[in-house]
């Protein structure tokens, strides 16, 4: 036997000879498939974080402005919370609980959290919400948080958090998670946001759950011109969840491919220059153009492997890094490891191709001459 | 006897800027099987270009190259280069050897292209200790070039041309590199392989003593065949 083995031992001992080519190459695939999987996993996890959490309001229905979203990670409170009356009068609907929302910078100083505010008698009522710890919050200096943040930041009754920039006190956990993670008084959150009156959104819980359509075509009708928006329709996939997300995750991917093909292409043009005897030696032996190829593929393949091993385990360790010292989410998911893999290779072997190409059309007689 | 390597007319004109270089000029050499050629001339006489030529690596201005039965100028690269595998063995004067194998790797890859990139080696192996024996090489093979001697690392690029057994070998300035001493060593390997093993051997060299060992020497000048022994 002399082929595997002996392909092995030339393209492992090329691969140990030039130590330095061979940590470039690697880490240039090692990050694409690092960037494939952790932005993937950001986005999903935030997303999916988010979506789970308004699904977690109990509410069929939020009304909002026209302009806003109720995922979008926006500040502004521009709905008069006197809505909330018209709204109770509209046939079907049994409760409302006007919420606002402030969009803040993480505790960690990485990503962004919410904050929300509401009237807690008519949220709890339509949510289910529960303090499992602690009391509700009584003045707008103290706020309510749910276990998961309780947990993530080592959070309990009596410990303080910084909203708005002010160290406000943690008076309660509460349980199960809806909405944003921290939570406190509507009245409290309008103050600090010099917003009389206001608030993002208005929760609607109808008396008929099956029939949360035609409410939802009553409201429209008496109040035109409003964003009328059903929560079931929120998780409707994450690509139509914040526009401009498909986007940037197939920027993502382009730029990972592109990252990895050029490292790979670039590291292998360097090595055919640096083994141009060695190629002409090759040719010398009679090896064939498919031969040659062959060789520079394989070793481009044992990059591409070894790079997109070490990309999974870093990404893997960051993902767990970021969720443990930030409020980011993750989630991954294999299909996206599977996409990052096939990068990896594709982006090794297109990478490797035009040099190898390159070196089997090499004149034999000027590589064996190269110093 | 028919010839193994047969040369008609073989010519080659370079063109270096707007002039002409005639490296070969209507060249004809009959080699039998078995014989050891050894071809004299200075530098610039075209001995390198016909040795390229005769190997494959380059394609004449006009003229035809057989190599035991097959017409080179009549062929494609890719048709070239399936003959060079199967029927050519090159030694070269600075060993081209692979730096990162070992002795035994170096071989095993030659083995390797000449099986057409099979799993199976085409050696038995008899043949292999016979040659390594012949060469003195069966405790080297687990060395890399930089830890043996030039005159080791050209018994291995010997070992590399004649393992898989070719028509002809051809050699290009094999003593070169090396000293008086670890050129009569190799000189005389060639002449053990040449006789023992009926290897039909070319090699060019400036150099008389080592044309001596040839059992023809012929002398080349201006891109011809001045003097031939035979």
């Amino acid at each position: 036997m002399v082929g595997p083995e002996l392909m092995d031992s030339l393209i492992l001992s090329n691969l140990r000879q030039r130590p330095t080519r061979t940590l470039i190459s690697v880490s240039g695939v090692a990050l694409g498939v690092i960037l494939v999987i952790l932005n993937t996993g950001l986005v999903r996890g935030m997303l999916n974080d988010r979506v789970r959490r308004e699904q977690g309001l109990g509410a069929e229905i939020q009304f909002t402005r026209k302009g806003s979203s109720v995922l979008s990670p926006s500040s502004i409170m521009s709905l008069d919370v006197r809505y909330g009356e018209r709204l109770r009068q509209v046939e079907g609907v049994a409760m409302v609980s006007p919420v606002g929302r402030y969009v803040q910078t993480g505790q960690s100083g990485l990503g962004f959290e919410q904050v929300d505010g509401i009237d807690f008698p008519s949220y709890s009522a339509i949510s289910g919400l529960k303090i499992v710890a602690g009391r509700v919050f009584e003045n707008e200096r103290e706020v309510i948080i749910d276990e998961i943040k309780a947990r993530q930041s080592k959070l309990k009754p009596g410990s303080s958090i910084q909203v708005f920039g002010k160290a406000l006190t943690v008076v309660g956990i509460y349980g199960p998670e809806s909405g944003a993670r921290i939570k406190m008084d509507l009245i409290g959150l309008q103050n600090y946001l010099v917003a009389e009156n206001k608030c993002t959104f208005i929760m609607i819980k109808v008396t008929a759950p099956s029939r949360q359509e035609e409410v939802q075509q009553r409201i429209n009708t008496e109040l035109p011109g409003n964003i009328v928006l059903l929560t079931r329709d929120i998780s409707t996939g994450f690509g139509r969840a914040i526009p401009g997300i498909d986007g940037f995750v197939k920027a993502v991917l382009v730029l990972s491919t592109i990252v990895s093909l050029l490292v790979i292409l670039l590291a292998m043009y360097t090595t055919i220059t640096e083994r141009t005897r060695e190629i002409g030696i090759l040719k010398s032996l009679g090896a064939s153009k498919g031969y040659i190829i062959g060789v520079i593929e394989k070793e481009a393949f044992a990059i591409s492997l070894i790079g997109i091993g070490i990309g999974i385990i870093v990404a893997f360790t960051a993902g767990w890094l970021i969720e443990h010292f930030t409020s980011l989410q993750l989630e991954f998911h294999w299909t996206w490891v599977l996409t990052a893999i096939v990068i990896g290779l594709v982006a090794g072997a297109v990478g490797a191709l035009y040099p190898a190409v390159r070196a089997a059309n090499q004149d034999a007689v000027k590589a064996i001459s190269y110093d | 006897m028919s010839e193994i390597l047969l040369t008609e007319n073989l010519s080659m004109t370079y063109k270096i800027g707007k002039v002409d270089v005639h490296a070969l000029r209507g060249v004809n050499l009959a080699v039998n099987p078995g014989e050891f050629v050894s071809i004299m001339g200075p530098s610039g006489c075209g001995k390198s270009t016909m040795l390229h030529i005769l190997g494959g690596l380059l394609s004449p201005t006009a003229g035809r190259v057989i190599i035991d039965g097959e017409d080179l100028t009549r062929m494609s690269d890719a048709a070239r280069t399936d003959v060079r595998r199967r029927k050519i063995g090159f030694v070269f004067q600075r060993f081209n050897l692979f730096p990162t194998l070992t002795a035994e790797g170096n071989l095993r890859l030659a083995e390797h292209i000449h099986s057409g990139g099979s799993r199976r080696s085409t050696i038995d192996n008899k043949t292999r200790h016979d040659i390594l024996k012949l060469l003195r090489l069966e405790n080297k093979m687990g060395h890399r070039p930089l830890e043996m001697s030039g005159g080791e690392q050209q018994r291995v690029a010997i070992a590399r041309a004649v393992i898989n057994r070719p028509a002809i070998i051809l050699a290009d300035e094999p003593t070169g590199n090396l000293d008086s001493e670890n050129s009569d060593l190799v000189l005389n390997m060639l002449r053990e392989l040449n006789r023992e093993m009926n290897q039909t051997i070319v090699m060019i060299t400036h150099n008389p003593e080592a044309a001596a060992v040839g059992t023809r020497i012929i002398e080349m000048r201006d891109g011809t065949i001045v003097r031939d022994s035979k």
